[in-house]
């Protein structure tokens, strides 16, 4: 698929602006009722989802050209398909999907922005987006007894993903999930550092081909360990597994799970018990790409039936948000002693992003920070003293905003709640 | 024609450098054209540059600068429709995106005064907090709470809750020459109370018969009469997208859909509903409209389509009552069963049996917030046609017949076949009322000059052959300037007015009239 596969979806925007707010069933008040982060900041139409398609047929119509402000408007998006989830709550068309390709032509037609050229510059050398030298002389997994799935046979992968292993800030959360998972007794195992990116991020981007070849080679060492199951506590890298690796064809029956899942499911079962009391009273933020954007890729190929409708032969199903990952963190965390829940007015399928994903982090800092900020300002609204989320990206997003910033708020993963609540 | 460079100098040292833009890259995203009467072309003309005000004063110098540099102007608050376009070269717009505030909720005085990017859902959601309520615009709670310049404001809930030029209430206006006016009580005090004074009353200006659809200057801030709501602060709406729906139907609420054997007696039945004031919606539909409204994909609208055809017996109406106590609720079922029954009306039960689908359809319609999918989800275009507001049975008859027209259409396989039935409401429990023809078609330049050449041509020969009145779907210099003539010249008039408050012709007025001789 292209961005010209995507004429007659772009085409379908009615200009109703419902890509801006939450779904309108949703909004409680004059405040929270925006759901894009890009527009919300930058305000011109073009940073909307409907103005990104209205552009996407300018590309397509040659009506305009690829330009340096068509890549900043480009790059200053998140990626994180809220526009698209509001749209679907109406229309049978994609938006996603196409903002996504629009990344991808801008690639392949040698319009690239420096920030990110870098980073894949370090991603064909290394496999990875952080410096090797980063994680080979200290790491996260260090301490652990685990077994390395790149030499020996597992049951389970647990991937850490490349935004734990380059932050050691981070570390504590991938150290949370695997002595979890060492804690219940499966047959674990990591590649240490030998661990490649996913390559969601770098398709995300636009550098589709580099994804690709990063997905075949993931694929070949995942099946050499024999492992049924991919575990991981990021939503990027879940995402990418699971939707992604789905879509081009690699995933084949590997399957992938987001921890949260995972100790959830264990939680049901009775094999892991949270018992100490965590006097906390916690907001949980959906990650985008382990909500929304992580329900399962639907395979759908046909064609458009000719006529005043817009209906498919065969019929096509559309990715609504509707199956990501909602209820699972929720359950780990009431499944916490002392522990109280209360929810923001974006949640689920309609939460207001982190800031981080996209590239915005790196493209555009101080916007990933106002993002940020503004997710904070809502979580502290709810009197909560901790946002708790699934997604270090996110946790080092909502970290980064907090500088500087008056604030009591915590910032946790589930999975360290989790620890502290069951180890 | 480019912008000068001095000139965007001019306006950035108004709105500052972040908050306009004349790159073709922001542009493009705005010559989009809308889904409405869509398939012409894909792209409008080019705005000049895009500004985004942020207050009153910053909107006066923009439009004092238009005049002085002999540019055009036209604002905009969420861009639904082709009134947010300019049809030529030359023009600036005001994004009033930044304008987004609720100023004041006076709930002893029940008004609301709100600046123009607050959306329906946003205030209509404050006053729910509060026990107040809202009429809506039709087009959606996606769009401005108070669509002075570019909608008639009639909607879902202006059969309790009015429509736009009866709720406005004071104004605040930037005509075209760039001064402030500030109409109804404003214009006396710093009180929005009223629309007409102490203080001028323009309020037939402003408005006029179809409002000025952005061709009158800019309108900053507006107070609006609000209603009173029995129902709860916040829906339990429950579930994921798309299948939002309460897990049961709110104490002393019901929602019923009822169809007729004739106009007669779907006439009738709305004029005995309004006399005994039961409802607080009451929408002539359709089963496309219903199927289209629970429907979540084009797929199952089509299913549904099928389904609710065999339960129709005629034209339809869908009412929504809310009791202020049981005792309340439980007179106006009693009445409304009378109604039915001495109408003839039949009940469609599919619609009522399952409290999650009459609950979805009872919040989707007090939010109009499923609009787009009953207008543009089939095809991302809708065209057709709107009638007047005028008394209920001539609106009726004139929809109706000119409803006809669109058989041929469906016939041709040009449109899209979701009958040829068309919808009627009635407001503020009166005679008086409103009819639209919904055509939904693949946008192509083809099917747009049918429409515009054929469908509509015949629509206003029958509106003016039988003295139905100037449609809502009147405007522009040429449809003006046809209808003028058979109703008292209005047409010189509206051009006078246009003159009078917009000597340089600064107010870009495609959607409204131009002050050409």
């Amino acid at each position: 698929m292209g961005l010209a596969d995507y004429q007659q979806d772009m085409e379908t925007c009615c200009r109703c602006s419902a890509c801006k707010f939450i779904p309108l069933e949703n909004v409680r008040g004059l405040n929270n009722v925006n759901v894009c982060p890009s527009i919300a900041r930058y305000n011109f139409h073009a940073y909307s989802g409907g103005g990104r398609l209205g552009i996407g047929v300018a590309l397509l119509e040659k009506e305009l050209d690829y330009s340096d402000k068509l890549l900043e408007v480009v790059y200053n998006c998140q990626m994180c398909g809220a526009c698209d989830i509001s749209c679907k709550y109406a229309m049978d068309m994609e938006v996603f999907e196409p903002i996504s390709e629009i990344r991808i032509s801008c690639v392949e037609n040698g319009l690239t922005v420096p920030v990110f050229e870098k980073m894949m510059a370090g991603f064909r050398r290394n496999g990875r987006l952080v410096q090797p030298g980063r994680i080979q002389e200290k790491s996260w997994f260090q301490g652990f007894q685990v077994k390395d799935y790149t030499r020996q046979k597992v049951d389970v992968i647990f991937h850490a993903g490349c935004r734990i292993s380059g932050d050691e800030s981070l570390w504590k959360v991938a150290q949370a999930n695997l002595a979890l998972l060492q804690k219940v007794g499966i047959d674990i195992g990591i590649a240490g550092a030998e661990e490649r990116c996913c390559g969601g991020r770098a398709y995300y981007l636009g550098y589709k081909t580099d994804f690709l070849k990063q997905a075949e080679h993931n694929m070949k060492q995942f099946a050499r360990s024999g492992a049924r199951t991919l575990v991981t506590g990021c939503a990027e890298c879940y995402q990418a597994f699971k939707v992604l690796y789905d879509r081009f064809g690699f995933k084949g029956n590997l399957e992938v799970l987001h921890t949260t899942e995972f100790f959830a499911r264990l939680v049901r079962e009775g094999k892991l018990a949270p018992s100490k009391k965590i006097n906390l009273k916690v907001t949980y933020h959906d990650p985008c790409y382990l909500g929304r954007i992580g329900e399962p890729w639907i395979h759908w190929k046909g064609k458009q039936i000719p006529g005043q409708i817009r209906l498919f032969d065969p019929p096509r199903e559309f990715r609504r948000g509707s199956y990501g990952v909602y209820v699972p963190p929720r359950e780990l965390l009431l499944s916490i002693p002392g522990l109280t829940l209360t929810e923001m007015d974006r949640t689920r399928e309609y939460a207001w992003c982190c800031g981080a994903g996209g590239g915005v982090k790196e493209y555009n800092p101080q916007f990933a920070v106002w993002t940020a900020r503004e997710r904070l300002k809502e979580a502290e609204t709810t009197g909560a003293e901790a946002l708790v989320t699934a997604c270090p990206g996110c946790e080092k997003s909502f970290h980064d905003a907090l500088q500087g910033q008056k604030t009591a708020l915590q910032i946790y993963d589930v999975a360290e709640l989790i620890a502290k609540a069951s180890l | 024609m480019t912008i000068k460079k001095e000139q965007y100098a001019a306006f950035e040292d108004i709105v500052g450098p972040e908050n306009i833009s004349a790159d073709p890259v922001i542009l493009y995203s705005y010559a989009w054209r809308s889904g409405l009467l869509a398939g012409a072309t894909k792209f409008t003309p080019r705005f000049e540059a895009i500004v985004l005000p942020a207050s009153t004063l910053e909107v006066q110098a923009i439009v004092r600068l238009c005049n002085k540099f002999k540019l055009q102007f036209k604002a905009s608050s969420t861009g639904w429709g082709i009134f947010n376009d300019t049809s030529g070269p030359g023009v600036i717009r005001l994004d009033l995106r930044r304008m987004n505030r609720i100023l004041e909720i006076n709930e002893k005085n029940m008004y609301a005064v709100v600046e123009p990017y607050v959306i329906g859902a946003q205030l209509q959601a404050e006053l729910m907090k509060r026990g107040l309520n809202c009429n809506m615009c039709g087009a959606g709670s996606n769009c401005s709470a108070l669509p002075i310049a570019a909608h008639q404001g009639i909607g879902h809930l202006s059969q309790s809750g009015s429509y736009g030029e009866r709720n406005q209430l004071a104004l605040e206006w930037v005509t075209p020459d760039g001064e402030i006016v500030r109409l109804g009580s404003l214009g006396s005090s710093d009180e929005w109370f009223c629309g007409d004074g102490p203080g001028p009353s323009l309020r037939g200006i402003v408005r006029g018969n179809v409002v000025p659809l952005g061709g009158l200057g800019v309108f900053t801030r507006a107070a609006a009469k609000i209603y009173h709501w029995p129902g709860p602060a916040r829906f339990p709406i429950e579930g994921v997208s798309p299948r939002y729906a309460p897990s049961h139907i709110p104490e002393n609420f019901s929602i019923g859909f009822y169809s007729f054997s004739s106009m007669d007696s779907l006439d009738e039945a709305q004029r005995l509903i309004g006399e005994s004031e039961i409802a607080l919606e009451l929408m002539g539909f359709n089963a496309a409209m219903a199927s289209a409204n629970i429907a979540t994909s084009n797929e199952e609208d089509v299913k549904l389509f099928r389904e609710f055809s065999q339960y129709v017996q005629g034209p339809c109406i869908m009412i929504i009552m809310a009791g202020n106590s049981a005792r309340d609720f439980e007179y106006k079922t009693k009445v409304l069963a009378q109604i039915i029954d001495r109408t003839g009306g039949k009940a469609i039960p599919r619609l009522l049996d399952d409290p999650k689908v009459a609950g979805g359809c009872l919040w989707r319609w007090l939010r109009s917030c499923a609009s787009i999918r009953e207008v543009f989800r089939v095809s991302g275009c809708f065209g057709g046609e709107v009638g007047q507001t005028d008394s209920f049975r001539l609106m009726a008859d004139y929809i109706f017949k000119t409803g006809q027209v669109k058989g041929d259409l469906i016939k041709r396989g040009i449109v899209y076949n979701d009958g040829f039935s068309p919808f009627t409401q009635s407001f503020e429990h009166g005679h008086y009322g409103h009819g639209e023809l919904l055509i939904r078609y693949m946008p192509n330049p083809g099917t747009f000059r049918v429409l515009a050449q054929e469908f509509l041509v015949q629509a206003n020969e029958t509106a003016i052959r039988d003295h139905f009145g100037v449609p809502g779907h009147v405007f522009g210099d040429a449809s003006h300037d046809m209808y003028g003539p058979h109703c008292s010249n209005y047409h010189l008039w509206l051009r006078r007015i246009k003159k009078a408050f917009d000597p340089n012709g600064a107010s870009e007025a495609s959607h409204y009239i131009t002050n050409k001789e």
